[in-house]
């Protein structure tokens, strides 16, 4: 099978890889500034009519529930903030392929979007708990983790069985399998496509490391939310593929976060109330897809 | 016939008298409990989030905990005229991540914590669970066909498997 192939080698051979309009790229790169300007965000947005569109339906759903109707993106800027605008650019970029399935995971429908947003979703929610990153950051990483099971759900199609046999036989984790099988595995995948589309740093290493947050030196605090955030989607089933929760987890991400272990319960409701508020977002996706 | 389908979602209690196809989608660490009373032909199903409800916070949703879903579920059943001495019962879910590094995994380990409350509920309350499928790092979608009593459990990479019948057939 792929054994002989570098990663490079499926990266280019692989024809339906993920993409994001590059005036959402524009609008991360921007917003992830320090001297960062609204008015710039907004200028990308509009660089991309149908971006800038779906964004202007996002901004209006229930979620935000504001009193009166946002007419244009530019006003979104002011009235949400650039940070929550580029999330909402990120979720009108990543929506329509997240949705479809893939196969080699034993992804239906809907169900990496799923995993996704809940992973941004729980990542915020760490950002924001612990206040160790910045929360709209967390979410952006959280929503991207899992890019690389889109390029290699293809090559991994009618192997699930197989490789999930070999993980229970050797004892060892669903990425463990995929590094054995193929060299690497979704996160390293991932992490080379954040490069090439030149997202910042952080974002970068949160995809690399999601599932090993311990080899990220020095340790970046938006790796752990990521890697938490994971954690709480795969606990409560949401959008759980083939390789299910055979992942590890790291306590010492916990330590790094000053998260009490004790607080884990609380943590997974807040997760829950969370995810169910911003499906609020969710009622105007399909149309905004 | 084609059963009608009742999804039970997250902290969710759905009773009726027999007949739906209850389902339980997606279980991850959370627990999907099923019961039956023979005699009064009475189904339900809770899908169990946590452990236990939280002694500082009012209880939005009984069916989010096993300490408070368990005696809900059998409460509304009640109201169908179940009766609690007959109920039968099976639970499938209760996965958890793979493995907790080196550390400690505390309260982590919530799907192991969920099956042990949902276990205890049921020794506690005197039901007599016919079946169990529980543990694991898989994902479950849980079946109860109130018409047949046929639990099924599946897995996203195994087939579907009969777990038990909760009509004792």
């Amino acid at each position: 099978m792929a054994g002989t192939l570098t990663l490079e080698d499926i990266v280019r051979k692989t024809t339906d890889l993920p993409s994001i309009p590059s005036a959402a790229l524009a609008v991360i790169r921007e917003a992830d500034r320090p001297d960062a300007s609204a008015q710039k965000v907004a200028e990308y947005i509009a660089q991309d009519q149908s971006l800038a569109a779906r964004v202007l339906r996002l901004a209006n759903s229930a979620y935000f529930g504001l009193s009166r109707k946002i007419l244009d993106h530019r006003e979104a800027v002011v009235v949400l903030g650039m940070r929550s605008v580029r999330n909402l650019a990120m979720v009108a970029s990543t929506y329509p392929w997240m949705i479809r399935p893939l196969k080699g995971y034993n992804l239906g429908p809907k169900q990496m979007w799923t995993h996704s947003f809940g992973t941004a979703v729980g990542a915020q929610l760490i950002a924001k708990e612990t206040g160790k990153a910045d929360p709209d950051a967390a979410f952006t990483a959280g929503l991207l983790h899992n890019i690389g099971k889109v390029a290699l759900s293809i090559w991994l199609e009618n192997k699930l069985p197989a490789m999930m046999a070999m993980a229970v036989r050797d004892d060892l984790t669903f990425d463990q399998v995929e590094r054995k099988l193929l060299g690497f595995d979704h996160a390293e995948v991932g992490a080379y496509l954040a490069e090439e589309w030149n997202l910042p740093e952080p974002l970068v290493l949160a995809i690399r490391y999601h599932h090993h947050p311990d080899e990220c030196v020095p340790p970046e605090p938006i790796v752990d939310c990521v890697h938490f955030g994971d954690y709480l989607t795969m606990s409560m089933g949401f959008g759980l593929g083939g390789d299910g929760l055979r992942y590890e987890f790291s306590t010492k991400a916990l330590h790094r976060l000053a998260i009490d272990p004790e607080a884990t319960d609380r943590l997974v409701a807040a997760f829950v109330a969370s995810y169910e508020e911003y499906e609020k977002l969710f009622q105007d996706l399909d149309q905004a897809a | 016939m084609v059963a009608t389908q009742l999804l039970v979602g997250m902290a969710e209690i759905q009773v009726a008298k027999e007949g739906p196809l209850f389902v339980c989608l997606g279980l991850g660490s959370c627990i999907g409990l099923a019961a039956y009373d023979p005699v009064a032909k009475v189904a339900g199903m809770v899908h169990v989030m946590l452990p236990a409800a939280f002694a500082d916070k009012p209880v939005d949703k009984p069916g989010k905990f096993a300490d408070t879903g368990v005696p809900h579920l059998l409460e509304q059943m009640a109201r169908l005229g179940a009766s609690r001495s007959r109920i039968l019962v099976a639970m499938a879910g209760g996965a958890q991540v793979f493995n907790f590094g080196s550390g400690s995994a505390g309260k982590l380990d919530i799907g192991r914590r969920n099956a042990d409350a949902v276990e205890a509920q049921v020794q506690a309350l005197g039901l007599r669970c016919l079946g169990k499928d529980v543990g694991g790092n898989q994902g479950r979608t849980m079946t109860f066909d109130s018409g047949s009593g046929l639990i099924k459990v599946r897995t996203v990479t195994s087939m579907e498997r009969a777990l038990c019948n909760l009509k004792g057939s």
